[in-house]
């Protein structure tokens, strides 16, 4: 079936709406009485726009895009998890060993040869660590680095 | 002429030391971007917003540096458009047509430099037509009731795909996804907790920075992951510079007509700078006629899509500034900035922020001129830079993107959230889902809703006064134009655009 990728975003939309849509009427009635306009109204409209539009992307897909598959999906996967890697990592090793990590990887994984991608690293770390730390006095996390 | 005197201030504020020196830097960094492969203005304006937000700038001082940044990535779209071919950003595609055949001919340093002339035209026109046409327009919109703005909004998200746009419901769906990620947190009037789900981090909302830097830098870090783009292009030689000044006077009667009608089309809704630079470019080929050789690498052919493409990107400015609707995406990254220093867009601006409003305006018009300074000596600087790989430059993008959110709150929550952002975003892209009306849902979907609840309280809770009034009435039925038209105009658009382009080879 053509079209399968906008029918499958235009359920789930549904689902997002009519759940959108419910969890808006089950608010209690704010102190004071209620209004024409109280908190759920504004929600309730969108939720009626968005159940109009995921039924009609359902009924009128346009045709697929092309979708990654095997290595290109695997080093999406890999880039995802560097990112998340990273988010979690920032605090504990510090910003300068996070980040060489981070862009290191990813440079390599998006074709670099593993030296000069971890020496970009490196290098870019440590500029913006000295520029943000002395430059413009804002604290990026130090880590394990950190000097007692 | 009391404008005159609002400038005058406008230049008092923008000509201090401090300021020059951040529009110069903004110019200077809005060039890079512009150049570089997959960092268009949009993307660019957004990540640098943390930035500047983080380094606790002043209001003017951050807007004149986003300003300059936005002056400048309309430049520098055009250096990859010459040079390979391959535009930076939408805008800089029908620059493509005849700047890659003058390069070709060895002419490059000549396409660089005239570009820059032209743009700086095209710039200057656009901004003093702003100058003219703002204070009109904001006066104007003093008049707005809450039904109006509501109508207005509407408005803005049904141009927002534009003229030329594929899929409207797309648009539609887009936008009202956004609105509703604004709608998460504890509601201002009642203080009801809306979709917070007992999540502390929830209760102010989301965050739009981190939504919109989420959103565009890292969904285009994983889209060159996906294809592969890692190993940039090659080397391309820029050659010496054999303009002559008459040839530059040739073209000024080009300019002009380039300039006003980008800066036309810049005001419009749903127009924006494609449509500017391609109106501007096809025009000229229709005054010139036969006797030019567009497409061969005639430098009218230059002059006037990269004139129309900067008198649109000021033109754009005009309804951004006086109504707080921005007609684009880079545009609406500037809204978002103007939100978080705490400035209400719109017709009061003009009076309750005049310094930051003309400060703008000034630092526009000194940003064009320091942009043409500084593109005629450094094009060779940025020519190297284009050969920079992408597999090295993008991973240090998104290292600055986590920097700037992490600098605002030192939240890993934050990180996490911009990333599942940048998931959506591939994912939206994928699917065709634009990604600008959900930034601009979120930024105005607090407005929508605040203006919609006052024209009820005015009204008595009579839905009608929604379009009760003929400007109201006017700007709703502009609104389902905006909606109709791409299905009826869109794809005659689309085709000749295509047309246009056939001859060379477009990448995206």
């Amino acid at each position: 079936m053509t079209g399968l990728g906008d029918r499958i975003l235009g359920l789930g939309l549904l689902v997002l709406a009519v759940a959108y849509g419910w969890v808006a009427q089950q608010w209690p009635e704010p102190f004071g009485g209620a209004e024409t306009v109280g908190p759920e109204t504004f929600p309730t409209i969108l939720s009626v726009v968005l159940v109009v539009g995921s039924l009609y992307l359902m009924v009128k897909p346009d045709p697929d895009a092309q979708w990654p598959v095997g290595k290109s999906a695997l080093e999406l996967v890999v880039s995802l998890v560097v990112l998340v890697a990273y988010a979690l990592l920032l605090e504990p090793l510090g910003f300068v060993i996070a980040t060489t990590m981070a862009v290191g990887t990813l440079s390599w994984r998006m074709g670099a040869n593993p030296k000069p991608a971890f020496m970009t690293g490196l290098l870019s770390a440590i500029v913006v660590f000295v520029l943000f730390n002395y430059g413009l006095s804002l604290s990026l996390p130090a880590g394990l680095l950190e000097v007692q | 002429m009391e404008t005159i005197g609002y400038l005058m201030e406008g230049f008092a504020v923008a000509l201090t030391l401090n300021n020059l020196m951040y529009a110069l830097f903004g110019a200077f960094v809005g060039t890079l971007i512009g150049c570089l492969p997959g960092l268009g203005p949009a993307n660019g304006v957004a990540i640098l917003i943390p930035l500047a937000f983080t380094l606790g700038l002043p209001p003017e001082t951050a807007m004149i540096l986003l300003t300059s940044v936005y002056a400048g990535a309309m430049y520098g779209g055009r250096i990859s458009s010459i040079l390979l071919n391959i535009p930076g950003d939408e805008p800089a595609m029908m620059t493509c047509l005849d700047g890659y055949p003058m390069a070709r001919n060895g002419r490059a340093a000549d396409a660089l430099a005239i570009s820059a002339v032209a743009s700086f035209a095209g710039g200057l026109i656009g901004t003093i037509g702003l100058i003219m046409l703002a204070p009109v327009l904001a006066r104007f919109a003093l008049s707005f009731g809450p039904a109006e703005y509501f109508a207005l909004f509407l408005l803005a998200f049904a141009t927002l795909g534009g003229i030329t746009g594929k899929n409207p419901m797309k648009t539609v769906i887009a936008a009202a996804l956004g609105i509703m990620i604004s709608t998460v947190g504890i509601d201002i009037s009642t203080g009801t907790q809306r979709y917070t789900f007992g999540v502390l981090e929830l209760y102010e909302g989301i965050d739009f920075i981190l939504a919109i830097v989420g959103l565009f830098a890292i969904s285009e870090l994983l889209f060159f992951v996906e294809h592969r783009m890692g190993s940039g292009r090659d080397k391309m030689s820029v050659g010496k510079l054999s303009l002559s000044f008459k040839e530059i006077v040739s073209t000024i009667p080009t300019q002009i007509r380039g300039g006003v009608l980008g800066f036309i089309s810049g005001v419009l809704p749903g127009a924006g700078a494609s449509l500017g630079s391609f109106i501007s470019y096809t025009l000229e080929k229709q005054v010139i006629g036969k006797k030019g050789k567009f497409g061969e690498g005639d430098i009218r052919g230059v002059v006037a899509p990269e004139a129309g493409n900067n008198g649109a990107s000021s033109g754009a400015l005009v309804p951004m500034l006086t109504l707080g609707v921005p007609g684009s995406g880079t545009t609406a990254v500037l809204l978002a900035m103007l939100i978080s220093l705490n400035i209400t867009p719109g017709p009061l601006m003009f009076t309750q922020n005049a310094d930051i409003v003309w400060g703008v305006i000034a630092a526009l018009l000194i940003g064009n001129l320091l942009l043409l300074v500084l593109n005629i000596p450094l094009v060779g600087f940025f020519v190297k830079l284009l050969s920079v790989p992408p597999m090295y430059l993008l991973p240090i993008v998104t290292m600055v993107a986590f920097v700037g959110i992490y600098s605002i709150s030192h939240s890993a929550f934050d990180l996490y959230f911009m990333v599942a952002f940048g998931v959506a975003g591939y994912f939206l892209r994928k699917l065709e889902i634009p990604l600008v009306p959900i930034i601009l849902g979120l930024l105005l979907g607090p407005e929508m809703e605040k203006n919609l609840a006052h024209a009820m309280v005015l009204s008595d809770g009579e839905w009608s006064i929604l379009w009760g009034s003929p400007l109201a009435m006017g700007l709703w039925i502009f609104a389902g134009l905006g909606l109709a038209l791409p299905y009826l105009v869109g794809p005659i658009l689309r085709r000749r655009m295509r047309a246009a382009i056939k001859e060379t080879p477009v990448s995206d």
